[in-house]
Order: structure tokens, then C-alpha cells, then sequence
């Protein structure tokens, strides 16, 4: 019930605002793109608005419960990979004039292999994203209103390819500019509500951990996925019904769907391969990939995939692609900065408080519920249902809005660069690409969301960020040398990435190196593209190709102001009052 | 419906949006020899400032996880209860990446209104 209150405005509105786009639309360019027509402000909202994902929204706060006071860094390389978006790569990205990334990689380098390869680069990014937004929309539909998983990874994927199909990007503009504000509204309330009626006894022992030994009151578990759990002291829990069973030492296995109750003071069993929350570590601000105990190449790893990878996210890409210029571009990624800096203050919060009082989500791997689960904590009556509603209004816009965008780069990818389409060709791409986002997410319950978003940054900055640093910055960058250099880095991290889920167990730092491949994927990227660039011969024009890139519009056509006034419509005039 | 939508496009511009797209129009880029020499001029300042502050960046972000690495004891330090090393965490990196975003965006735009 709460679900439905909460997740029916977010749908209704998205789709509202979806049709409202859909009057303006003639072209691929105007689907694509928005026709280039969309202030800095308006679509710095829509790029946070879109970068906003679960993995922010719910993930950092679940991997702060899980992993500890570490997991903060990842904000920081989210918010990182702007900067250097905006000095290396938005101006010069959007004065090329192309739509999308393989565009920009045809346009500068005049070769359609690429190209192609690019739109496969693409795919497993998208494919890298998606999965876990649409598995992460289940699991937390599932937690709030008990329904089935496979009905909240379904409501996500219709209601995403309608509005899509329909609206486009201009439609996706608005849509994610007012989830921006949606989700920075939903985010920060709650956060402040929970932190005044903890009390002081909790707000106490959020910031002196101890670790999770014992269950301190009769706690209810839900097991979704099958568990292995660790017992060193034998115990009872209880099932719903009022049966009891009997814990026993060692291995005990748990299966999909159950429920126990563990009575208050029994001590908590282990999980294979975890520390248990605010555990030895918990407390340090670094990143421990794989509990292997080199904390600071963790944190580098992680660090490096997230900044360089936000660069070459292509679906944030594009978003520059919607500014009228490249100035505006390059303001864009600015004010991106500033907006995800004041969302980001927040996490946090959930994480350290989600210690105290639900630690318990550990056993079942479902910490990222821990941002839904805690008002339910703090205050059982009309308050706490109020904000467990907002929350996960705001965590459902957070899938929406970065599927939308996710979903329209892969099916542009399928469309405009594999197979060279119109616009109809597209929305029928949009229908079918949901269709195998959804059958892909439904066997990927146990997967950790941020695990896989983790990875398509790492494939994003071992692919395009080399591509476009060197396509933007050096003249001598060679069609040969940018297919190696692409096709190499994703090998590479294709190749850590089967390894790291069938491979055989690796210890030390190599794990760290194979789970995070970020260090030695993306320097290797870039030798492979310059190494086999120098050997080639640069065409004639490469010069000019490049510097094309950075040379400034000069008189600005009045038909490619921020806002068309030739094309005037309710949202734009509203919109305009309040964006200058 | 006061405000009823028409398409006015020709019927052969709406034929052509919906057939497929031809590739290959790619065509040699070319620059009047005066935009080029004003281009090269900006590229090699821009490439400079964008080079230093991408230095700026690197050294903010790596830096900071190996002043944590080197000093443990900044997390039994407690501002108003908070171990510092959390607050710093989130407090000094992102106030530090606005400004430096915005430095950046300043810079990168000087040399293009003068050109």
C-alpha cells in the first residue's frame, strides 16, 4: 500500500511530463538530443537528475552499513569524474557536433569500424547499468509492499520504454530535471527528520561503532536469495508461524524466501567472506576491495574507475550533446559539479545511522534497502510511514531517471550506429531493449548493485575516456591506434570481470587488481592507443580534425539559443521564467 | 483543444526523417587559415589550464585516501563527536571540487572571450 502511494505519482508525473514532449518531436535529432536546445541550468539538473542512480540514491548508504565509512569515496569519484569532464572533454565533445559517441569517434577519426565498436562498447556499459537499476526497483518494491520481485523489475521497465518511446530526450530533459529536485527534496528531509528523532542515545552510537554480535531486540529477517551463513555459537530463531529451529554450529544454509526471527540477544552468525558491520575496519574512511587488506590501492582503484569513468559514461555524454554550445556544455558540467556536491553531503548519514539500527540487512545482502528500511526503525506510526513513502518515491525516481537515459543511449546505439535507422526504427529499439534489460535483471537478484555499476564505470574509463582524451587533446591519434586501444581495454576488463565471477579465488593485491581493474586497464588503454598510433601515419587533415574541436562558435544563430522561441510550449515558458 | 498541434512539414521532409539513414557522409574538415591559426592558439592554452587542473584534481582525490592511510589516528579524533577523518571525507572534498570546477570553468572561458 505504502508503495503504491508512493511509486503511482512518481509513474503518473514521469508520464506526464513524457507526453508533454512528445508534441515538439519531428526528428532523431529532436529525440535524441532535445534539437540542442536546453540551458545549462535546466540540463545540469537533468544530468545529475540522471547520474543520481540506485547506486547513489540507496547504494552508497547500503555499502557504508556493509562495508564501512570507506564507501563515502564513491560519491567523491562521482562527483570528481565532472571536473574532469568539464576540462577535458565537454566543450570540445559538443562543438563536434555529433550526436553520440560513436558519431564523435567517426567524426573525428572517418572510420566506421569504430564506430561499430564504440555502439558494442556501449551495449556492455549499458547493459553493466541497467541490470542493477532494474534488479534494485524489485528488491526495494519487494521490501516496502511484499509483493513479488519479478512485478517491481517489471513496472520499471514498462514505464521506462513508454515514457521513451513517446517523449525522447526532450521528454527525458524535464522528466530528469524534476527528479533531480525530486530526489534532492526526498533525499534530504528524511535524512534530517531521522538524524533529530533518533535521539541522542543513537545519534551516540552511529559515530562510535562496535561491531554486530549480538541482536540487541527481537529482529525479523527476510531472506530473498538463498544465504550460507557462519554459526560459531548454536542458537534458536523463531519463523513466523511460532516454530522454532534450531541453529547449529557451523555451515547453515538458508533458503530463498524465508523468514526468521532471531530472539533478542542471540548472537549474530557470520557471512562468508564479510565483516560483520561496524566490525575491525568498519571505522576507516578507505575502501577494503575484497576484505584483502590493502586499503589504499582499494581506494585508488575505485577512485580511478569512478572519475575516469564517469568521463566516457556515454549516456551522461550525450547529455552534453542537449547544449546549445560548447561553452554551455562546459557550464553544464559545472554546475553538475555543484548540484551532486550539495546531494552527496547526505548519504552518509543513512549509512552510519543504517548501522545502528538495521544491521541486520548484512546477513541478507540486501543492505541497499537500508535507506527504505530505516524510518520504519525510528518511528512505527503515521511519521515513519510517511517517509518510507518519500524514500522510495525518491528511490523510484532514481531508477527511472538514469534508466531513461541508459535505456535511449543503447537503443541509439542499436539504431543509429549498428544498423543506421529512422525514428520509428528507434522506438521500436527502445521496446525491444527493455524487454531484454527486464529478462536479464530477473536471475540478477543476488547481484550487488554497486558491484556491477562499479564495472561499467571501469569499462567506461578503459574505453571511451582514452578515446576521447586523446581524440580531443592529441592530433596524432590514429583509427588503428583508437580500435586497439578501445578493443584492448575492453578485453581487459571484460576479461577481470569473468574472472572475478568464475574464475578461481585470487588473493592479496592481485584481487584487489582483478575485481578493480581500473589501475592497469585504463593506462594500458591509453599505451595500446598511442604505442600502435605512432607506428601508424596520421591522415592529412587529423590537424585540422582536432582542432576543429576547440575552436569556439562564434556568431551564435538565434534558432540555437537555449530555448527555441520559434517552438514555444507550457513547460518551456515555465521553465524559461525560472531559468536564466 | 486550444492549443491542437499540426505537423507542417512537407510530406517528402516527413518520407525522408523516417527513411533510413545513408552513412558515410563523412566529408574532410576544413578551417580558413585564420581560424586555424586562432585555434591552435586557444588549443595550447586550454590544453595547458586543462592539464593543471586535472593535476589539481588527481592530487585532491589521491592525496587525501593516503593522508587517511597515514594517519589512523585522525579517526579517534573527534570534532563534536565525529571522527574527523569521516567529516573530512565528505567535507573537504566536495566544497574543494566546487571550487575547483568553478575555477576551472573560468579559465577555460577567458582565452575564448578574448580570441
Amino acid at each position: 500500500m505504502i508503495a503504491a502511494l508512493a511509486v503511482t505519482p512518481v509513474v503518473l508525473i514521469t508520464l506526464l511530463i513524457g507526453l508533454r514532449g512528445v508534441a515538439a518531436m519531428r526528428t532523431t535529432s529532436d529525440f535524441l538530443v532535445a534539437s540542442r536546445r536546453v540551458s545549462p541550468l535546466l540540463n545540469s539538473a537533468a544530468v545529475s537528475g540522471e547520474y543520481l542512480s540506485a547506486a547513489s540514491f540507496l547504494g552508497v548508504a547500503g555499502l557504508v552499513v556493509k562495508d564501512g565509512v570507506g564507501a563515502l569515496w564513491y560519491p567523491v569519484g562521482f562527483t570528481a569524474g565532472y571536473i574532469a569532464m568539464l576540462a577535458l572533454v565537454a566543450a570540445p565533445m559538443r562543438r563536434s557536433g555529433a550526436l553520440t559517441v560513436p558519431d564523435f569517434a567517426e567524426a573525428r577519426l572517418a572510420s566506421p569500424p569504430l564506430r561499430r565498436l564504440a555502439a558494442i562498447a556501449i551495449l556492455v556499459i549499458g547493459g553493466l547499468y541497467l541490470v542493477p537499476q532494474f534488479r534494485t526497483a524489485g528488491l526495494v518494491l519487494s521490501v516496502v509492499s511484499g509483493s513479488q520481485y519479478w512485478v517491481g523489475v517489471v513496472i520499471a521497465g514498462v514505464v521506462v520504454a513508454v515514457t521513451l518511446a513517446l517523449g525522447g530526450m526532450r521528454a527525458a530533459t524535464y522528466v530528469q530535471a524534476f527528479q533531480f529536485c525530486l530526489k534532492l527534496v526526498l533525499f534530504i528531509i528524511p535524512a534530517i527528520w531521522l538524524l533529530l528523532s533518533v535521539g541522542p542515545d543513537i545519534r551516540g552510537e552511529a559515530v562510535r561503532p562496535v561491531e554486530f554480535t549480538h541482536f540487541r531486540h527481537d529482529t525479523s529477517v527476510t531472506f530473498r536469495a538463498a544465504v550460507t551463513l557462519d554459526v560459531t555459537e548454536p542458537a534458536t530463531v523463531r519463523t513466523p508461524a511460532g516454530g522454532q529451529i534450531p541453529v547449529p554450529v557451523g555451515e547453515f544454509h538458508v533458503p530463498a524466501g524465508s523468514e526468521y526471527i532471531f530472539p533478542q540477544g542471540a548472537p549474530v552468525p557470520g557471512v562468508r567472506g564479510q565483516t560483520p558491520p561496524g566490525g575491525p575496519g568498519w571505522e576507516r574512511p578507505l575502501i577494503d576491495v575484497q576484505g584483502e587488506g590493502y586499503p589504499l590501492l582499494g581506494t585508488w582503484a575505485v577512485l580511478l574507475a569512478t572519475m575516469l569513468g564517469t568521463m566516457g559514461l556515454p549516456h551522461v555524454l550525450m547529455r552534453f550533446h542537449t547544449s546549445p554550445d560548447g561553452r554551455a556544455a562546459r557550464r553544464t558540467a559545472a554546475l553538475t559539479v555543484v548540484l551532486l556536491s550539495a546531494f552527496y553531503l547526505f548519504p552518509g548519514i543513512y549509512g552510519v545511522l543504517g548501522r545502528v539500527l538495521v544491521p541486520q540487512l548484512y546477513l541478507t545482502g540486501a543492505t541497499d534497502t537500508a535507506v527504505v528500511a530505516l524510518p520504519s526503525q525510528v518511528d512505527n506510526g503515521v511519521w515513519g510511514d510517511t517517509f518510507t513513502a518519500l524514500l522510495t518515491a525518491g528511490a523510484f525516481a532514481a531508477f527511472l531517471a538514469t534508466s531513461l537515459g541508459l535505456l535511449l543511449v543503447v537503443s541509439g546505439a542499436i539504431s543509429h550506429d549498428l544498423l543506421a535507422g529512422g525514428l520509428r526504427q528507434l522506438r521500436v529499439t527502445v521496446f525491444l531493449a527493455a524487454a531484454v534489460v527486464v529478462l536479464l535483471a530477473l536471475p540478477a537478484a543476488r547481484l550487488d548493485a554497486g558491484v556491477l555499476v562499479t564495472w561499467g564505470f571501469t569499462v567506461a574509463a578503459s574505453t571511451f575516456s582514452p578515446l576521447l582524451v586523446l581524440g580531443i587533446w592529441w592530433s596524432r591519434l590514429t583509427a588503428p591506434g583508437a580500435i586497439a586501444g578501445v578493443a584492448v581495454g575492453l578485453l581487459a576488463t571484460a576479461g577481470a570481470i569473468a574472472m572475478t565471477l568464475f574464475g578461481p579465488p585470487v588473493h592479496g593485491w592481485p584481487a584487489i587488481l582483478v575485481a578493480q581493474p581500473a589501475p592497469w586497464s585504463v593506462p594500458l588503454a591509453f599505451g595500446t592507443m598511442v604505442v600502435v598510433s605512432l607506428f601508424g601515419r596520421p591522415p592529412p587533415w587529423t590537424t585540422t580534425a582536432m582542432l576543429r574541436l576547440h575552436l569556439p562558435e562564434q556568431d551564435r544563430d538565434p534558432g540555437h539559443s537555449a530555448f527555441g522561441l520559434d517552438r514555444s510550449s507550457t513547460v518551456r515558458r515555465m521553465v524559461r521564467r525560472f531559468v536564466r | 483543444m486550444p492549443h491542437r498541434r499540426v505537423a507542417v512539414t512537407s510530406p517528402q521532409t516527413r518520407l525522408a526523417h523516417a527513411r533510413r539513414r545513408s552513412r558515410g557522409r563523412w566529408r574532410v574538415p576544413v578551417l580558413d587559415p585564420a581560424d586555424a591559426e586562432r585555434a591552435q592558439r586557444i588549443f595550447r592554452i586550454q590544453r595547458r589550464r586543462a592539464m593543471v587542473a586535472v593535476a589539481w584534481l588527481f592530487a585532491l582525490v589521491l592525496l587525501l585516501p593516503l593522508v587517511f592511510a597515514l594517519w589512523p589516528e585522525l579517526d579517534s579524533l573527534r570534532l563534536l563527536g565525529i571522527p574527523v577523518s569521516w567529516l573530512a571525507v565528505v567535507l573537504v572534498p566536495f566544497p574543494a571540487m566546487v571550487f575547483l570546477a568553478v575555477w576551472q570553468l573560468r579559465r577555460a572561458e577567458k582565452p575564448e572571450d578574448r580570441a
